[in-house]
């Protein structure tokens, strides 16, 4: 088998929020602070339980990829597409007959699409028998829909993979695709996350909120990289906005959830071969429970101490549940990308969930030239 | 240099039978596990069967989880966990201080917690929906939930890639050991029967009405099905330290996508797939001495399953026999089933059957599907085929240890 390295190269990337759209707005809106908060009274079919979001009103998957194949996507679904199709205009890298066997896509998701599932459900339950389903939206049920749809879209067909992580996903996703591309199964994917904002997760989040005193406004998006093989990217001469070099996930199953954080970035950094004095800033999860807050900012205290920069995409994004942590990765790039001062610097993220799952990624990122 | 990976632990909670050797037993003696539906009403549908686990106590189970604080697939898979660990013998003490995880593939995840919240919006409006449900319903918590129930501090991966997730999940516990990042891990896969899947396989004209019978000429579709399938993985070196038993070896895997189509199987695709899974793990197709059928019993599936086979073996392939026909499709869990039934045929030495198998379809010349009964055969390698919505294609091999 052949082995390639332990780290992934990105090549480009696309994030799709109502805070930025495509790599370049989204790292203006970043470097301004600019939020994506908006009013969506009305803008969905049922009553929602906040007016505003960081939510994509009036998005249509048609208006960047064309009308053709887009009536029965669900919405993680377009947002996926769209991603992916916004990464793809952000890199060097040519999807081709000689390397769409070798190149795949690993999106993490919280439960797929919760509003085309619950919707499925529901018309089991009201309508005059419980089997008068629509066939043609089932697949929209599982979860790896959005994969499923961006591959044959982008006619990638190389691994496949849905990672359902939570806050996780989108470190759960790299480091998946980290294993994949060391494995030698594919030399490259598109690598990202997708939360879906609707009425049925917006009470879902806001009745959490209210539980806990959390006071975060809800969010969604997706954000997708082009993580390559580094030789293979270095060999064909694409430029590189940034090195994965490294991604450890952990559990804390007695809810040692600081001291799991702690272990997991130490350990991070230790394969990256970084020192914690190089870390020139952390992008943290922060999910608005105080409580969880508190523990991943012991985490980073006890790992990173108190220099590194802290940054907080969620202050612009919203709650993006499972898109976070690509989001959070996402805003690391934004600063590099029209910076040369920060070229070579390392970026760590880091997440954790309500359940004690842990995770942190050592990123090296570069201006675009 | 990769360390040899070993499957030490076996855990099947699955409707026709819980633990190592009763679910063997099941596979040799033919049993079905199909039974009219139980966990919802299945009276307005023509068709009311599924492979239900009826008997499943997460209570009798489970140590450490509280039930009422996970949905019933979480508890499948931990309850699958936990089998695997106690049935590979290891000391759970020592596993919850080692460099230990779990990979968990899945279809639908909390598909009961979701159909619950869905029922109380219908009946009592959206924002009556319940926080405690809420957070039950991530389809992450699976291989948290197996963390948590055996203690363990590494990576709690659930994939979500549908029917062939066991198999991309046991072929990434193996990666994770292979390489020195892990030394122990529990991979498998959940999935619980639903009402939502149950109408949308009859509306797609893929849900059969009494039995499943893969690769029968009159075969009309898949039952659904349901159960937690866990297997522990260790190196050999640790395996044979410690003297424990050893099922078999993971040799490698393959993954691929059709990128065509959402629900039809594409033969070419599911073709260079077996390719992949056989380079990977170091073997030609002649090696493989019996295949663990996707085997749907869907008219399509079994027919493109078949010609793959076919065109990647030449016209005498190995036996290739299908469990669903015991347990109805399983799902996420699907593959994990097979993995087990793969493991449990090299250890033990027989064929699982495909049962219910009336008519040989003459489409399927030279296909031999080990009808109706368990066959006493010795096997070296075997491969385990994964299919799925998505076009998301996983096969994993497995062999004896040599």
């Amino acid at each position: 088998m052949s082995t390639a390295p332990d780290t992934l190269a990105i090549t480009g990337w696309g994030v799709l929020t109502s805070t930025g759209i495509g790599a370049d707005d989204f790292s203006a809106a970043v470097r301004e602070g600019r939020g994506g908060l908006v009013d969506v009274e009305g803008a969905f079919d049922d009553e929602l339980p906040e007016s505003k979001a960081c939510a994509l009103v009036g998005f249509h998957a048609r208006d960047y990829v064309g009308r053709k194949g887009t009536a029965f996507l669900d919405r993680s679904t377009a947002l996926a597409l769209v991603g992916c199709h916004l990464a793809l205009a952000d890199t060097g890298l040519v999807v081709d007959d000689t390397n769409r066997d070798r190149l795949g896509i690993v999106l993490g998701t919280t439960a797929g699409s919760f509003k085309s599932t619950s919707d499925y459900s529901r018309e089991t339950l009201v309508q005059d028998k419980p089997y008068l389903v629509n066939p043609v939206l089932f697949p929209n049920t599982v979860m790896n829909c959005a994969a499923g749809q961006a591959a044959i879209w982008h006619k990638l067909k190389g691994v496949n993979a849905t990672v359902a992580g939570g806050q996780l996903a989108g470190l759960n996703a790299l480091r998946y695709t980290r294993n994949a591309v060391r494995r030698g199964y594919v030399d490259g994917a598109l690598v990202g996350a997708v939360e879906e904002f609707s009425p049925h997760t917006a009470w879902g989040t806001h009745n959490v909120h209210e539980r806990i005193g959390a006071h975060v406004p809800l969010g969604e998006g997706s954000a997708v990289f082009v993580a390559e093989n580094p030789d293979v990217a270095r060999s064909a001469g694409r430029a590189v906005d940034a090195e994965v070099l490294s991604v450890e996930i952990g559990s804390s199953p007695t809810g040692d959830t600081a001291d799991g954080l702690a272990g997991c970035v130490g350990r991070a950094l230790e394969r990256a071969g970084v020192h914690v004095d190089d870390v020139w800033a952390v992008a943290t999860g922060e999910t608005g429970d105080d409580r969880l807050d508190r523990l991943e900012s012991l985490g980073v205290a006890l790992s990173l101490g108190t220099g590194p920069r802290r940054v907080r995409v969620k202050e612009l994004t919203g709650e993006c549940h499972a898109a976070s942590g690509a989001l959070q990765v996402s805003a690391l790039l934004a600063h590099h990308r029209g910076d040369k001062a920060l070229d070579g610097r390392v970026g760590v993220v880091t997440s954790v969930s309500a359940d004690g799952a842990v995770g942190a990624a050592v990123i090296r990122g570069y201006a675009r030239a | 240099m990769d360390r040899r990976v070993v499957i030490t632990g076996l855990g099947p909670v699955s409707s026709v039978g819980i633990g190592a050797e009763d679910f063997g037993a099941a596979l040799r003696a033919g049993r079905s596990g199909i039974s009219p539906i139980a966990s919802f009403d299945a009276s307005g549908f023509p068709h009311f069967k599924a492979g239900e686990v009826h008997d499943f106590d997460p209570k009798a189970l489970v140590r450490s989880l509280s039930p009422d604080e996970w949905g019933r697939t979480s508890l499948f898979a931990a309850a699958a966990g936990r089998l695997a660990v106690e049935d590979s013998g290891i000391d759970p003490a020592l596993l919850a201080r080692s460099r230990a995880g779990s990979s968990i593939g899945t279809t639908s995840g909390e598909s009961q917690v979701v159909e619950q919240l869905t029922a109380q919006w219908v009946e009592d409006g959206m924002p009556s929906i319940t926080p405690d449900l809420v957070r039950q319903a991530p389809a992450s918590r699976l291989a948290v939930a197996v963390n948590r129930e055996l203690g363990l501090t590494g990576e709690a991966m659930t994939l979500s890639t549908a029917c062939s997730a066991s198999n991309y999940a046991l072929g990434y516990a193996y990666d994770q050991i292979a390489t020195g990042d892990a030394d122990y891990m529990v991979a498998g896969g959940a999935d619980s029967v639903c009402r939502w899947a149950h109408a949308g396989f009859f509306r797609l004209g893929a849900l059969t009405e009494h039995v499943c019978s893969p690769f029968d000429a009159n075969r009309s579709g898949i039952l659904t099905g349901e159960g937690g399938a866990a297997l522990f993985l260790e190196t050999l070196e640790s395996a044979e330290q410690r003297g424990a038993h050893v099922y078999a070896e993971v040799l490698g895997y393959g993954l691929n996508c059709d990128a065509n189509h959402m629900v039809a199987p594409d033969k070419d695709s599911i073709a260079e797939c077996m390719r992949r899974a056989h380079r990977n793990a170091g073997i030609e197709a002649s090696d493989v001495d019996y295949i663990c059928a996707h085997g749907t019993g869907t008219p399509a599936n079994d027919a493109v399953e078949s010609k793959a086979v076919l065109d990647v073996f030449g016209p005498t392939p190995p036996p290739i026999s299908s469990i669903k026909s015991m347990l109805g499709h399983t799902m996420g869990a699907a593959s994990g089933f097979g993995a087990i039934a793969s493991a449990l045929g090299i250890d033990q030495g027989f064929l699982p059957p495909t049962t219910n198998h009336t008519t040989p379809d003459p489409e399927l010349v030279g296909i031999d599907p080990v009808p109706n009964a368990a066959r006493e055969a010795r096997l070296d390698v075997v491969q385990n085929n994964g299919f799925a919505f998505g076009g998301n294609n996983a096969i994993t091999i497995l062999g004896r240890v040599a």
